[in-house]
């Protein structure tokens, strides 16, 4: 059974890593590969290994989902990343934004919304639900910290963690930003009907 | 009081993890402690030293997994004490100190993530039981953590994004 969900989710996640990759490479003007999303059951560690490791410090945006169902959508950046994202968004030269400020939270909240939304978009899409994704709140702090604080609050419902990752990559190879969806337990019932 | 060696391993303790260690070569890190909690705990006659990376406030009766054996606060700090002890220290004399529990999604969602608020009060509930209270704890917050204990002085440091360690 979850096998048969996981299956699911990992088609509808390819189309929304599509979309969300697509408005990802709009934004920044270039070409941005989009790996495969991984689909696994279990702790997501390893997702932060994408933006550096386990000191690596990020800014991105945190959704949550609701409607037909409930759950988490973050968008991360490692900084120099996200910061070159701001200067391309803003139309100045790269490295005219040297730290985190004012105007890079907000283009980055503009950037998690889009990009965000085009998952949860892709996901009411393919399962004819009802989603709201939320305002994005941006997020500046240890990557870790981050994953870990959505894997806690979904396994405290108790249930299964199933967490989406989707790793985006420039023309260089270098990643450009981790996408992370975690549907809540109590929805994966419900996304289970809906996909059988 | 001794400084760890300059070329000192460090022992990542992983989400639900925990680790000992009587090695003045080692330190104990718990990186990037969001609604997480790391415990620490050094018995300076021993001088062994623990730390553990707890993620939830209690196992409610659920079997404690193995890949995360201190996930809950109270299995893991149970465990903890279990472990120390099997080391050769004596649970009495811990010199223990608590750091993380931050609500690092924002205020906006601090009223939904309240985890880390749970996972403190648990703590302490479950350290009182074995007869301790911290000495010094660094909780709550928007900002995550990352803790480190050196076994070769006992010492405790914590630091954020934002700022470099402190002892704590």
């Amino acid at each position: 059974m979850q096998e048969q969900l996981i299956s699911t989710l990992s088609t509808v996640a390819k189309d929304g890593a599509f979309r969300a990759g697509r408005g990802l490479s709009g934004l920044m003007g270039q070409e941005i590969a989009i790996h495969v999303p991984n689909v696994r059951v279990g702790t997501k560690a390893d997702a932060c290994d994408a933006v550096g490791g386990e000191e690596a410090i990020v800014l991105g945006a945190y959704l949550s989902i609701s409607g037909d169902i409930t759950g988490h959508v973050m968008l991360l950046f490692p900084i120099p990343r996200a910061l070159e994202c701001v200067d391309l968004m803003c139309g100045q030269p790269p490295g005219t934004t040297v730290e985190p400020d004012e105007l890079s939270d907000s283009a980055i909240g503009e950037l998690g919304n889009i990009v965000g939304s085009a998952f949860v978009n892709a996901l009411a899409d393919h399962l004819n639900l009802i989603l709201h994704p939320s305002p994005p709140t941006v997020v500046n702090d240890i990557a870790i910290a981050l994953v870990e604080s959505v894997y806690a609050e979904v396994l405290s419902q108790g249930g299964d963690v199933v967490m989406m990752d989707a790793i985006f990559e420039d023309y260089s190879g270098k990643t450009a930003g981790l996408l992370i969806v975690a549907p809540d337990p109590v929805s994966l019932g419900r996304l289970q009907r809906v996909a059988a | 009081m001794t400084a760890p060696a300059p070329d000192a391993r460090r022992i990542s303790v992983g989400i639900g993890q925990l680790a000992i260690s009587k090695d003045p070569a080692e330190i104990l890190v718990a990186y990037g402690l969001g609604s997480c909690i790391g415990v620490s705990c050094y018995d300076p006659q021993s001088r062994v030293s623990g730390l553990a990376h707890i993620l939830l406030p209690s196992s409610d009766g659920k079997r404690t997994e193995d890949r995360e054996p201190a996930r809950f606060a109270d299995t893991g700090i149970d465990l903890l004490m279990t472990r120390m002890a099997a080391s050769g220290a004596v649970v009495r004399r811990l010199v223990v100190k608590i750091a993380g529990g931050a609500a690092v999604l924002g205020p906006a969602n601090a009223e939904k993530f309240k985890i880390g608020e749970r996972n403190a009060e648990a703590i302490k509930e479950r350290l009182k039981r074995h007869g301790l209270t911290p000495t010094t704890t660094d909780l709550g917050g928007t900002k995550g953590r990352t803790l480190e204990l050196h076994p070769a002085s006992g010492k405790t440091f914590v630091r954020t994004a934002a700022s470099p360690a402190n002892e704590l």
